[in-house]
């Protein structure tokens, strides 16, 4: 890739950046698990964390993989060997905004809500945050070199079974 | 039912297990009084937490918030997070760092041990007002626990009537104790926190019943995590009150002693799954011994787990008869490199609200409160797994460890 190109790479539409995650949130939102490792990078990082590591230096995640491999492992276990009751689940964001552009990569933030239904409940928030994004911008499109999901709702009810 | 009534409870080694312990909120109020707040060692935090002197932490405990500090002489204290004036908490952040402790109200002044050093206003203003001459701060500190701290976790009791830590839990458990608890000096890897709703007591079941392990887990024993040929063992103390689960993994190359026969015949057992990356479940001896799991569950407010390079202590908050908090704190050793900082990270996708063998547990307590709670007056758990026995096993098809602490539990209720 020559410096012109990557230069013309480097500056993706606010349009192109809102059908990439609407892309994503649209796979999510209608649970093609499988599919959700298609928007990473190989090499990428994946973590949805609570702010409350994230703010003292705490590694620990809620949901992590520094790996697309093991997103895909993520995908295949919540499809064939976890145990959970049935639930739709909607990501609904906002404040999207680039922060930083860099060699071929862009950082974006949003702030995030995830709510959720389970059969015969009512809908409520499963989580609010906000996502630090590294995307990196390819030939074939964007794609997630790093996805770091801070959530201020530290205590889940139940389970997080699905990706933000 | 009639208050005065006696209620059905059989003997535990008939195992029966009736479903209003679950649900009966009366019940639920007097468990508080009689196991949280009774003579038990109650999980209150690790001493990294507090490093320093004035280093302080909130938690709950039982019902009770409560506050655990280090003190200039570098003990550590417990006393409840409730002002002795109005009975404001005082505390609000999780962990911070005083000089001395202050209500946000009226201002009373507590030191690091929680004893009472000011009261404004005590002399009234211009001679008039005030507290009463004979108002003795000494008798109105904040009301203070029973501490020990173990091998680098602290351990408080309502009770200040108890034996040491280790006559509590026995030599068996402190056996199993003091191998992830050696005294090595720990460090935290983070937390995760989750609001299960179903009763405490389903919680420490779960961890004490080895049966469900590779039934509901499925990703247990399709990514190699249990596999039929590796050596389990059930101990508890003398009481049953506590209990210890362990397993032992064949090398990952040994041929399967007797096929995997039992392993293909679970329920959702696909042998053409792969894991894409298995760094998700490689781990390195790093404890004394060849334990690849032990999950202790200490009566009644916490399981210590160390699955692969993962350790954590799962704290139990109750809530309400029909929800509890469970506050995982991971954490590794202060002179972890970080390839093992990054593999607990990595281990620990198994635990947790989004845990790929956790969130399973979870689940199923939600679907078990959900099922038991419509006609919890009349009906009981069938819990006969190993027949009426109550003692230590090697393998899985039990369910001792669940007799032995309602065997305990009965007592402390009924006593």
């Amino acid at each position: 890739m020559n410096d012109l190109v990557r230069a013309q790479l480097a500056v993706p539409s606010r349009d192109e950046l809102h059908d990439f995650y609407d892309s994503y949130f649209e796979t999510l939102d209608s649970a093609r698990v499988s599919e959700w490792p298609d928007f990473f990078v190989d090499d990428c990082v994946y973590q949805i964390i609570p702010r409350e590591n994230f703010e003292a230096g705490y590694q620990l995640c809620t949901m992590q993989g520094d790996s697309k491999g093991m997103l895909i492992d993520r995908a295949q276990a919540i499809l064939k060997t976890q145990m959970f009751a049935p639930r739709y689940c909607r990501r609904l964001y906002s404040g999207l905004r680039i922060t930083g552009r860099r060699d071929g990569m862009i950082t974006v933030r949003q702030t995030l809500v995830a709510i959720q239904t389970l059969i015969d409940g009512p809908s409520e928030i499963l989580v609010c945050g906000v996502a630090n994004d590294v995307l990196e911008i390819g030939t074939v499109g964007l794609l997630f070199k790093e996805r770091i999901v801070v959530i201020d709702s530290e205590m889940i009810a139940n389970s997080l079974i699905y990706p933000i | 039912m009639d208050a005065a009534a006696p209620r059905y409870w059989p003997e535990a080694q008939a195992g029966s297990i009736p479903y209003w312990i679950y649900t009966d909120k009366d019940n639920y109020l007097e468990e508080l009084e009689r196991v949280w707040y009774g003579p038990h060692w109650l999980y209150a935090g690790l001493e990294v937490e507090v490093p320093e002197p004035g280093s302080y932490k909130t938690t709950v405990l039982g019902a009770r918030p409560v506050v655990i500090s280090r003190a200039k002489d570098g003990t550590v204290h417990a006393f409840e997070n409730r002002c002795a004036h109005r009975g404001v908490r005082i505390c609000q952040e999780r962990f911070g760092s005083v000089e001395s402790f202050t209500c946000p109200y009226h201002q009373w002044n507590y030191a690091l041990d929680g004893a009472l050093q000011g009261v404004p206003f005590r002399r009234g203003i211009k001679g008039e007002g005030g507290m009463p001459r004979d108002f003795d701060p000494k008798a109105n500190g904040l009301r203070k626990l029973k501490v020990e701290c173990v091998n680098g976790a602290i351990w408080a009791s309502f009770s200040h009537d108890m034996p040491s830590f280790r006559e509590y839990v026995g030599e068996t458990i402190w056996g199993r104790y003091s191998r992830v608890f050696s005294g090595k000096k720990l460090r935290i890897i983070g937390y995760n926190r989750q609001l299960v709703p179903s009763n405490w007591k389903l919680m420490l079941e779960n961890v004490k019943d080895p049966y469900h392990a590779a039934l509901l887990h499925v990703f247990f024993a399709t990514f190699g995590l249990y596999r039929p040929d590796q050596k389990n063992a059930l101990e508890m103390d003398e009481s049953g009150a506590h209990a210890c689960l362990t397993a032992i993994m064949p090398p990952k190359d040994a041929a399967p002693a007797d096929g995997n026969a039992v392993a293909t015949s679970l329920p959702g057992f696909d042998a053409g799954l792969q894991l894409a990356d298995s760094r998700l479940i490689e781990g390195v001896r790093e404890l004394t011994g060849t334990e690849t799991v032990s999950v202790m569950s200490l009566f009644p407010s916490v399981i210590l787990l160390q699955q692969l390079n993962s350790m954590q202590a799962r704290q139990i908050v109750p809530r309400s008869v029909d929800k509890f908090e469970l506050i995982y704190t991971h954490f590794g050793f202060e002179d972890d490199d970080e390839e093992m900082q990054a593999r607990r990270v990595r281990h620990a996708n198994l635990f947790g609200p989004a845990g790929f063998v956790s969130a399973d547990d979870g689940e199923v307590l939600q679907m078990t409160q959900e099922g038991i709670s419509p006609d919890a007056e009349n009906a009981s758990a069938l819990v006969r797994m190993g027949g009426a026995e109550i003692k230590d096993a090697t393998h899985m098809a039990t369910e001792s460890a669940i007799r032995g602490m309602y065997r305990y539990y009965r007592e402390v209720m009924t006593a």
